[in-house]
């Protein structure tokens, strides 16, 4: 039932294979835009970024560390200009890192035990990879952001890589790294495929 | 709880497998051809192979009624075996799709089917009398993506399909003069081919893995890559739903989902075992496991003498030989099918999967 009978030069070869066949067929994905699959978010401002974070710190202070993750985390930018993701990552990475080691695991129970926990848990995973993607987010404060592939896969060759010459970046790379692993230990690998999967990027 | 019965066919993936009405015959899809084992005492032996494609065999189903078994494979093509005296006669289907075709399923009335394929079309298939021909019609208007599962309406009309856009849809597979005019319902009053009856994504909008109605046929539920089982309630004809309930896990996605009752879905997958999840319109859970690893499972804990330990440490450097999963599939599950039904549910479901394990479950 093979279409191809005979054997020519074209078919022998493999520049055909190459053909990128979905350029010619207007129905294809390439050729609409995807994000109109999907219902839109609403836009988040710098300005809104900053009111929160001033809320979060507040709460801080105040010792409710699980109010103020969870703030942080009912609100993730998923749409909204370059400085406001990046100036909310530097609000979720002080809250981490304000945060007692021996404390994750009973705040993370906690917040996937509510109601909507688990997708708030999720939020805080794409956070944790961002905040692994862009490298020194301690030292740099609020550098104009590295440029990176638009998946999340979690680990980016550019921008300065983790080492000892580097100390608040390390430091902040072995919070998010502990974080990750108690996150894990409480939302299950599931956590990380909604992470890979979710259209929906911070 | 009887043990489940396990049928370790040979050591490929097994794509997709049917049992016949009388369960005396298993197809399994393998690589390019359809294989038949049949009943012998307690085990299945192969009985009779099905060439007819020349690519990997993607999906197969038998026909309660009539013993037709369709399949379809990523050459393009589907074809249906008909039972004869002298064994299966293949016929082409004309499914007019130039991307591989990923999934088929028969209707309840038999008289239909649809396949899934990689051209962002579901191919209706149905038998033209006067030409002596399987002919298809394309639903195609709001598919983006490739077509990964299929699943019919007890209606026959409405097929809901799962498609790598994340999108999980309901549509009308109406084909006059085949099918009779359906009683109006949840999902629409008038269904012409090609009606949109719903279109619904979860939150992180994962692939979709497999789609199920429910036994009424009035919910419908979902499986994405986004570890999560999402259940559709409708309310009514070109209304929002009455509910969308997501369900995320902690586990790894699940490729195949089944219901067992209104209020009750088993779903597997990546896993290597199934997962019971229970509810209603006021929300759903994930309960438990269908596997009970209390059993002392297949011998894993015998006893080990003293040379056989300190060989093992020499070899291996460890005691334990761990390379097992405690689950009774060894790899990914990639169907779940019902396999018994009484009084409107299910009890009993198989399973097949990559490792070349076909598993009778009690459900």
């Amino acid at each position: 039932m093979s279409i191809i009978q005979q054997h020519t030069a074209a078919t022998l070869g493999d520049a055909w294979r190459t053909v990128n066949i979905d350029i010619l067929n207007e129905d294809s994905s390439v050729n609409f835009d995807t994000s109109t699959l999907h219902p839109p978010q609403p836009e988040i401002s710098e300005a809104d970024v900053r009111n929160l974070s001033t809320q979060v710190r507040q709460l801080l202070r105040g010792g409710d560390a699980e109010g103020a993750l969870r703030g942080c985390l009912e609100t993730p930018v998923y749409n909204g200009v370059d400085a406001a993701k990046e100036a909310h990552l530097q609000t979720i990475i002080e809250v981490l890192q304000s945060i007692k080691a021996s404390d994750m695991t009973p705040l993370l129970k906690g917040i996937y035990a509510s109601p909507g926990g688990s997708e708030l848990l999720d939020v805080l995973m794409k956070y944790i990879y961002k905040g692994m993607a862009v490298g020194a987010p301690a030292t740099t404060g609020l550098k104009s952001p590295v440029k990176m592939t638009p998946q999340s896969t979690g680990f980016s060759q550019i921008g300065s890589r983790p080492g000892a010459s580097n100390e608040p970046a390390s430091a902040a790379m072995s919070v998010l790294l502990s974080w990750h692993e108690k996150l894990v230990e409480v939302a299950g690998l599931g956590c990380i495929g909604r992470t890979m999967t979710d259209w929906r990027r911070v | 709880m009887a043990a489940p019965e396990v049928h370790h066919l040979f050591h490929n993936p097994i794509a997709d497998h049917s049992f016949s009405a009388d369960h005396a015959t298993l197809a399994v899809a393998r690589d390019s051809s359809v294989e038949l084992y049949s009943k012998a005492g307690n085990a299945f032996k192969l009985a009779d192979v099905l060439k007819g494609h020349d690519k990997t065999v993607t999906s197969v189903d038998i026909a309660p009624n009539s013993g037709r078994i369709v399949s379809c494979s990523q050459d393009r093509n589907a074809l249906v075996w008909e039972p004869s005296p002298t064994g299966y006669k293949p016929t082409l289907v004309l499914l007019r799709i130039s991307r591989a075709a990923t999934f088929v399923r028969w209707s309840p009335s038999e008289t239909k089917f649809a396949v899934g394929s990689g051209d962002r079309v579901i191919a209706v298939c149905y038998f033209e009398e006067e030409n002596d021909w399987w002919v298809s019609k394309h639903l195609k208007k709001p598919i983006r993506s490739t077509i990964t599962s299929v699943a019919w309406h007890p209606n026959s009309v409405l097929l809901a399909a799962g498609s790598t856009d994340a999108h999980a849809r309901v549509l009308s597979a109406f084909v006059k003069g085949v099918d009779e005019r359906p009683e109006p319902g949840v999902w629409g009053e008038r269904l012409p081919f090609n009606t949109i009856c719903g279109e619904y994504l979860n939150n992180s909008a994962g692939w979709v893995h497999s789609v199920a109605f429910s036994p009424s046929g009035n919910a419908l539920a979902f499986a994405a890559h986004d570890s999560s089982v999402t259940v559709v309630y409708p309310s009514g004809p070109e209304q929002p739903p009455k509910a969308v309930l997501s369900i995320p896990t902690q586990l790894l996605p699940f490729k195949s989902l089944l219901w067992k009752a209104e209020d009750e879905i088993i779903a597997a997958g990546y896993d290597c075992e199934a997962f019971r999840f229970q509810g209603g319109e006021g929300g759903w859970q994930l309960v438990g496991t269908v596997e009970s690893k209390g059993h002392a499972g297949a011998g894993e804990q015998r006893e080990e003498s003293a040379l056989n330990m300190f060989r093992q440490m020499d070899l291996k450097g460890k005691v334990k030989d761990n390379t097992q999963l405690k689950t009774i599939h060894q790899n990914t599950i990639s169907t779940i099918r019902p396999y018994e039904v009484s009084g409107g549910k299910v009890t009993k479901f198989s399973s097949s999967g990559v490792d070349g394990r076909v598993v009778i479950w009690d459900a």
